[in-house]
């Protein structure tokens, strides 16, 4: 039985192949919508995972979220010092680390920051050791830099017309084990480096006469905002009302009650506090709006299909009126010129149902891959137990719509499909 | 072996006043080797359709050996066919992309397992109808191979009657004349009635009993004018 059938699907191979790609190109589609919008959102909620608490200055929920959680480069207003010498006190804070964005180096975002945060993201380098200088930095996981290399900080990025900061050139001292976070692709340095290359003052030499300055760049003259920087000097991690503005500080409360009580104070006119998590719950809910309009898409376009190949299935028993006949002629049962018929047509169905899923696979991994390339974020492409269901579904949906021409067969007299 | 009794038969197609077919009695006993002749559209087809059980018949009865073909449902009219009737037919009716033993095979295998024998029949069939390469594809077979194993595929399920429309139709006069005596030698060594409708002479001639339909009416029957 088996054998016949493939023989035959063998004599109308060129339909057969063209029958199994419309169905495969159409289980694909929804396969990879619904493979890459699990990507997403599960890689970006792993990559939110490590940032519990941020706090900014008052604007963009979203933005503050974005900027911290996926290095995405953006204007941000900046925080008073004196707020971040207040969490870094607080009893309730695990850890509070400054984030310092705006450089970049061949693409790779500078970010100024402290030890704690390099700890915090990578409890154990992967190579060499933390900054203990201001001239030094540690790379991300991803950043093609060896231990040694040098890094000269250009201001903003290529895109945007930056120009280099000559002041200082930061040497690589260490590697950070990988995040699967957009920080794989960063180089951290230590704050004030950040701050002095920026002439906010804010490093201590200078921290007397500028004192009441700090707040910003702004208030400097043009010959200050690239200010001096001593490269070897030794880190200052501590914090006071004199410490320079911030674009957002990284909070680890000690617990969960913590972090609330945090957020519902930093919640005020001057400051803003996000837990990123939840303002990426809520982008995932306009994403999963978008994955729900694709998917009924989709399975629209599987309707399309199903009726065409219902329309070609129709017409080739049509063509195939004599072979019928002459099958029940030779005495073979009418069940197997049921099986037969609807054997042919569930197994294109199958064929396409596993090529299509196989391609669906295929599509999702590639878009993956390449935005991890683009961003360094993780996106894991993975099956979960619906997909079986819904593959299931499909199954029982191709046996179903495959019985429709092989009722039409049924119905064939004989002498009739052999006289046609 | 199976004998044959037509009564009362009357054929007719939709939309069409006469009967295209109308016995009144034909009988055929058992190992029996009738030809049935005719102009086209004389009913030879009808009656072959009506006594192979693929045409449902209306009035009249069908006897094979005292089962009577009219009674029986589609379903059971295939399996009667199944089992009792190898169908030789104009245009073969083979399977491309399967081998001649597969094609031989075929129909037994749809209906259920192979077993040990029949393969081992289908091999000897295959053999006595001088098919050299039985594992050979059926397509590159030449049309007189072909028709040869349409015979085999017709005797393997030991039928007690072989029924060949128009066996040699299409083929040529050597390749056609091999066919001939290929049925009339099997069926008598097989000990199956056989009933040939054919406009071959050549083929005719070599049969015991010959009828001549017109109109749907037997006109001619050498039997009966050997008996009267």
């Amino acid at each position: 039985m088996i054998r016949f059938i493939l023989a035959d699907l063998r004599r109308f191979s060129g339909g057969a192949l063209a029958v199994v790609i419309l169905i495969a190109l159409s289980v694909a589609l929804s396969v990879a919508v619904t493979l890459q919008e699990r990507a997403v959102r599960l890689g970006s909620a792993r990559a939110a995972e490590k940032f519990d608490l941020l706090v900014g200055a008052p604007g963009s929920e979203t933005q503050l979220a974005l900027s911290s959680v996926f290095l995405q480069p953006a204007p941000l207003p900046l925080l008073s010092g004196q707020v971040l010498a207040r969490l870094a006190d607080d009893p309730r804070v695990a850890m509070a680390a400054p984030v310092g964005f705006g450089d970049s180096s061949f693409g790779h975002p500078i970010v100024g920051t402290t030890t704690a945060l390099v700890a915090a993201l990578s409890p154990t380098l992967a190579e060499g050791a933390v900054f203990t200088r201001l001239g030094e930095a540690v790379v991300g996981a991803d950043v093609p830099l060896s231990t040694g290399a040098e890094v000269k900080p250009m201001h903003g990025s290529v895109e945007t017309g930056g120009e280099t900061h000559t002041e200082i050139v930061y040497h690589v001292t260490g590697r950070m084990a990988p995040t699967g976070t957009a920080w794989d692709r960063a180089i951290l340095v230590p704050i004030r480096a950040v701050w002095s290359l920026h002439g906010m003052a804010g490093a201590h030499e200078e921290d007397h006469e500028h004192a009441d300055a700090d707040a910003g760049a702004d208030d400097h003259e043009h010959e200050h905002e690239h200010g001096h920087v001593d490269a070897q000097a030794r880190l200052d991690e501590h914090f006071d009302a004199g410490t320079p503005g911030v674009p957002a500080i990284l909070v680890k409360p000690k617990t969960i009650a913590d972090a609330y009580r945090l957020r519902q104070e930093y919640r005020s006119e001057t400051t803003l506090a996000v837990f990123p998590a939840e303002v990426l719950t809520r982008l995932y809910g306009t994403l999963g709006d978008a994955r729900s309009l694709l998917l009924a898409i989709a399975i629209g376009t599987q309707g399309i299909v199903i009726a065409a190949i219902l329309l070609v299935a129709i017409m080739h028993i049509g063509s195939r009126r004599r072979q019928i006949g002459a099958l029940r002629a030779l005495g073979a049962p009418m069940r197997s010129v049921v099986v037969i018929v609807w054997g042919e047509l569930f197994l294109l169905f199958l064929a396409g149902i596993a090529l299509g899923g196989g391609l669906g696979l295929a599509v999702a991994e590639l878009v993956s891959a390449r935005m991890t390339a683009a961003t360094a974020v993780r996106l894991p492409v993975e099956f979960a137990r619906e997909d079986w269901r819904l593959a299931a579904g499909f199954v029982i949906a191709a046996a179903i719509v495959s019985l429709v021409p092989a009722i039409a067969a049924l119905r064939l007299s004989p002498a009739a499909a052999l006289r046609s | 072996m199976l004998s044959l009794d037509v009564t009362g038969l009357e054929m007719r197609f939709p939309g069409l006043a006469s009967p295209v077919l109308s016995i009144d009695r034909l009988h055929l006993p058992a190992g029996a080797r009738l030809a049935i002749t005719g102009a086209s559209g004389s009913g030879k087809s009808t009656l072959v359709n009506a006594i192979t059980g693929l045409e449902r018949v209306e009035h009249g009865s069908i006897l094979w050996g005292g089962e009577d073909m009219a009674r029986l449902s589609g379903w059971q009219r295939d399996a009667f066919r199944a089992r009792h009737i190898g169908l030789v037919m104009q245009d073969f009716h083979l399977f491309p992309g399967l081998s001649a033993f597969e094609n031989v095979v075929l129909p037994v295998r749809l209906a259920r397992r192979l077993s040990v024998a029949e393969a081992e029949r289908a091999r000897l069939l295959l053999d006595m109808t001088g098919i050299a390469r039985p594992a050979q594809k059926i397509e590159t077979l030449s049309r007189g191979e072909m028709q040869r194993v349409a015979v085999a595929r017709a005797l393997l399920s030991k039928p007690g009657v072989v029924v060949a429309d128009e066996p040699t139709a299409s083929l040529d006069r050597s390749a056609g004349e091999e066919v001939a005596d290929l049925l009339v030698r099997l069926s008598r060594e097989e000990g199956a009635t056989l009933v040939v409708v054919t406009h071959d002479p050549a083929l005719s001639e070599r049969l015991d009993r010959r009828i001549r339909l017109a109109g749907g009416v037997i006109i001619e029957d050498s039997g009966e004018a050997e008996a009267a």
